[in-house]
């Protein structure tokens, strides 16, 4: 190769260098303008791959001239960092983690928001005969099948919500260590990259019902519902408000409007409005937890709905 | 049926994406590339003639330390951004600085990436050159600064290799820089960490055509050392 | 007053000694060969004399003052050396000479008319765009030597540089130096084991053999009249241990 030919692509490639850098700074510099208004959510795999909050981003945006942006974490690493106060508001489906966060005083208030639910997803042929209306029958019947290497069973072993849901209907049925056995796989992993490994190998896992949806409608499982609408099944999601004292440099203000603004009757519409092919995924569940078998929080409800009014987004 | 089918439909889809020109993705790739060059450019800035000067001197501990180096060429990415982001935290003890979830600390988690390889490389190159070529420069007359200059020069062709392989790996990875980026839609998303979110989500043609660009981008950086290497490249007559 | 004065030097590796007590004095616009048979003394002597290695006994001394007193830069700046088997560097043979200069902060039109000229001196202007290490043996030396001769040393020192050279190149390199002794009054010492080479351009020989200086003297006299028995016997080119 000639020494100007090879000067002239030294010469482009260094323009070429220098333009991407100085166009990446550009545009940071121009979105960062609004950095300010920048709201972080730390929240769970579950509501970001499924598109909710794709979907609830540009009506909050407009509504208070907001960025939003989320952290797509497991539900430990969501709540740690947030404990952290590197996040603004969390939206968690933990209870009892829930319960604790605002116990440390971490958070200032928590309310339930909307629930999915869980259901128990295998291969069509369903060889451990574990569909049926009972979740604690399914997972024995599975277990059962295991051990004459019938089936297996894939878990997402991350300590997430779902993860420590799973924990219960294995108590609650009885079985214990399954974390060892053969038929037993633990992903560590997210919801969505869970459901890619049982669809590889023909098992049964446990997933909520709007990630099984999102990920069906892009890339049509081979996996069936086999047991559903069990009260045992059942993911209510908190929304968390962080305390502002101890975490100085959160966005407080804005992750508050996050949190009334998913509790307001426009949030909660949107949340019940959002479906994929035409399936509702979430259910909107603010001011009504006993409806569905938990504790009151009426103290809580009454606060937000005094501050949504003075507030004037309701 | 089947098959291949579906793998040739999402390269289809992803290639109409490419073309489409979304803005979405051009903000990702120029965020990717912003991001690891820069880190890139810096590790090659602290690690070429820290390199340099820890080749040509003879010191206590230099093996040590060259060690060290060549260890810290294979830090796993995901681990530094774990350390990063517990200095970058609020909590921690850089907290102050604000520096989290911003392309800065992606830089600068990158950059711990890239300087030992850049850094071990450059050791090694200049390491490996003919020893009567700084005899020859010290009888020449040649001053500290020319002598680093022109034994530099002589060993480009291994420090632009490292320069690349450093590149490489700070444009492929994406343990550190969702930690301490947190892949925010608009401000941290890069290639890698945006392929991940869009392969959970299920859309694997986006997935695809980010990888497809990614690829591209690691091809034309490659192509260069190409080039460079047959320039450098002498047939040795003596 | 001597140019150039060794003093009794003695410079020894591993425990072996390669020079042993060697006394001389080389005066201006000598051109002095240094013969024997091959072995590590007469390298060693031009390293030492180059600065590039300290005697372990003895003084060496450059104008009367005693390298000791100098800094190593001052020597060097005055000397120019050809080693052996050459480095040449990674670019072209301009630049190969030109860093010489460059080194020591001329002008880019000085550098250039410089090194052009001694492109000529040495018949290597076409070669001057060409990769250094793209060169025939006897190009490369050439081009060792001009990257010396460049910066006009008042001492040049040469080990062996026509070893292994066609006669094309040897005679280059003789006229080279035979000129320069003689127009520019440089000093310049070669170390051959080519006997015949000293006859043809030395004003003075030395030999030097396991270490020790055997004999000095002017070209005439050490070959038609040495003194010592063994230099005879290497004159008449029987192998002397």
């Amino acid at each position: 190769m000639s020494s100007a030919g090879s000067k002239k692509i030294l010469i482009i490639t260094a323009i070429v260098l220098i333009a991407a850098i100085v166009g990446g700074t550009a545009y940071y510099l121009n979105v960062t303008a609004n950095a300010n208004r920048r709201l972080i959510i730390a929240t769970t795999t579950s509501t970001v791959d499924t598109g909710l909050l794709n979907y609830l981003k540009p009506y909050f945006d407009n509504k208070f001239n907001a960025n939003m942006t989320w952290l797509s974490l497991g539900t430990g690493q969501a709540i740690e960092v947030a404990a952290r106060g590197d996040a603004d508001v969390l939206l968690v489906h933990d209870r009892v983690r829930e319960d604790a966060f605002v116990a440390s005083g971490n958070g200032t208030m928590r309310a339930t928001i909307m629930y999915n639910d869980y259901i128990i997803i295998g291969p069509p042929n369903d060889p451990a005969g574990a569909a049926g209306a009972n979740a604690t029958l399914s997972m024995q019947k599975i277990r059962d099948a295991g051990l004459t290497a019938n089936s297996t069973f894939v878990s997402r072993g991350d300590g997430s919500g779902t993860n420590a849901l799973e924990k219960r209907l294995w108590t609650k049925a009885g079985i214990t260590g399954y974390a060892n056995a053969s038929w037993y796989y633990s992903t560590g992993s997210g919801m969505a990259a869970t459901i890619r490994v049982a669809n590889e190998k023909a098992g049964y896992t446990i997933t909520d019902r709007a990630t099984f949806y999102s990920l069906n409608s892009t890339m049509a499982l081979s996996l069936v519902i086999i047991t559903e609408y069990d009260g045992a099944l059942l993911n209510p999601y908190g929304i968390l408000q962080l305390n502002s004292t101890r975490y100085t440099n959160i966005q407080s203000d804005l992750g508050t409007s996050f949190l009334l603004f998913i509790c307001s009757n426009e949030g909660q519409a949107l949340i019940a409005n959002y479906t994929i092919n035409g399936r509702q995924l979430f259910f909107p569940m603010f001011g009504n937890p006993e409806s569905i078998g938990l504790p009151s929080e009426n103290s809580t409800v009454t606060v937000i709905n005094n501050m949504l009014k003075a507030r004037g987004i309701q | 049926m089947g098959g291949f089918e579906i793998i040739t439909d999402g390269l289809m889809k992803a290639l109409q994406i490419i073309i489409s020109g979304d803005p979405e993705i051009l903000a990702i790739t120029a965020l990717s590339l912003r991001v690891s060059l820069t880190a890139t450019i810096l590790g090659a800035l602290v690690g070429i003639p820290l390199g340099f000067l820890i080749a040509r001197s003879d010191f206590f501990g230099k093996s040590i330390i060259t060690t060290l180096i060549n260890t810290f060429m294979g830090l796993p990415p995901v681990a530094v951004g774990l350390v990063v982001y517990l200095f970058l935290s609020f909590s921690g003890p850089l907290g102050f600085l604000r520096l989290l979830y911003t392309p800065e600390a992606m830089i600068i988690a990158q950059m711990i990436l890239t300087f030992p390889i850049v850094c071990g490389i450059t050791i090694s190159s200049v390491m490996s050159l003919n020893p009567k070529l700084k005899e020859t420069l010290t009888s020449l007359g040649a001053s500290p600064f020319w002598e680093a200059r022109v034994l530099l020069n002589e060993s480009r062709l291994g420090l632009i290799t490292g320069i690349i392989a450093a590149f490489g790996g700070a444009i492929s990875e994406v343990g550190a820089i969702m930690m301490v980026g947190g892949n925010l839609l608009g401000y941290t998303r890069a290639l890698t960490t945006a392929i991940m979110l869009y392969t959970n989500m299920g859309e694997f043609a986006t997935a695809i055509a980010l990888g497809i660009i990614l690829l591209l981008i690691s091809f034309a950086v490659n192509l260069f050392l190409t080039i460079l290497q047959s320039r450098s490249k002498v047939k040795r007559t003596i | 007053m001597a140019f150039l004065s060794i003093q009794k030097v003695s410079k020894g590796y591993a425990g072996k000694l390669c020079l042993k007590n060697v006394t001389f004095q080389v005066e201006k616009g000598d051109l002095l060969t240094v013969v024997g048979p091959s072995g590590a003394g007469k390298t060693t002597l031009l390293r030492l004399i180059d600065r590039l290695e300290e005697p372990d006994a003895g003084e060496l001394s450059l104008d009367g003052k005693g390298y000791t007193s100098l800094a190593p830069q001052n020597i060097r700046s005055k000397i120019g050396m050809v080693f052996q088997n050459p480095v040449l560097f990674n670019t072209t043979v301009f630049n190969n000479i030109a860093y010489s200069l460059r080194f020591r902060g001329l002008p880019e039109e000085d550098t250039l008319r410089r090194v052009n000229s001694i492109l000529d001196v040495l018949r290597l202007s076409d070669t001057k765009e060409r990769r250094a290490l793209t060169l025939s043996g006897g190009e490369a030396q050439r081009v060792s030597l001009a990257r010396s001769l460049v910066y006009e040393p008042q001492l040049l020192l040469l080990d062996e540089p026509t070893a292994n050279l066609d006669p094309y190149n040897v005679s280059i390199i003789e006229e080279v130096l035979t000129n320069s002794n003689r127009e520019n009054d440089t000093t310049i010492i070669v170390v051959t084991h080519n006997i015949f080479q000293a006859k043809r351009i030395a004003k003075k020989v030395a030999f030097i053999l396991n270490g020790e200086l055997v004999e000095y003297g002017n070209t005439e006299e050490f070959f038609n009249n040495a003194q010592d028995q063994r230099t005879r016997s290497f004159i008449r080119g029987e192998m002397v241990c």
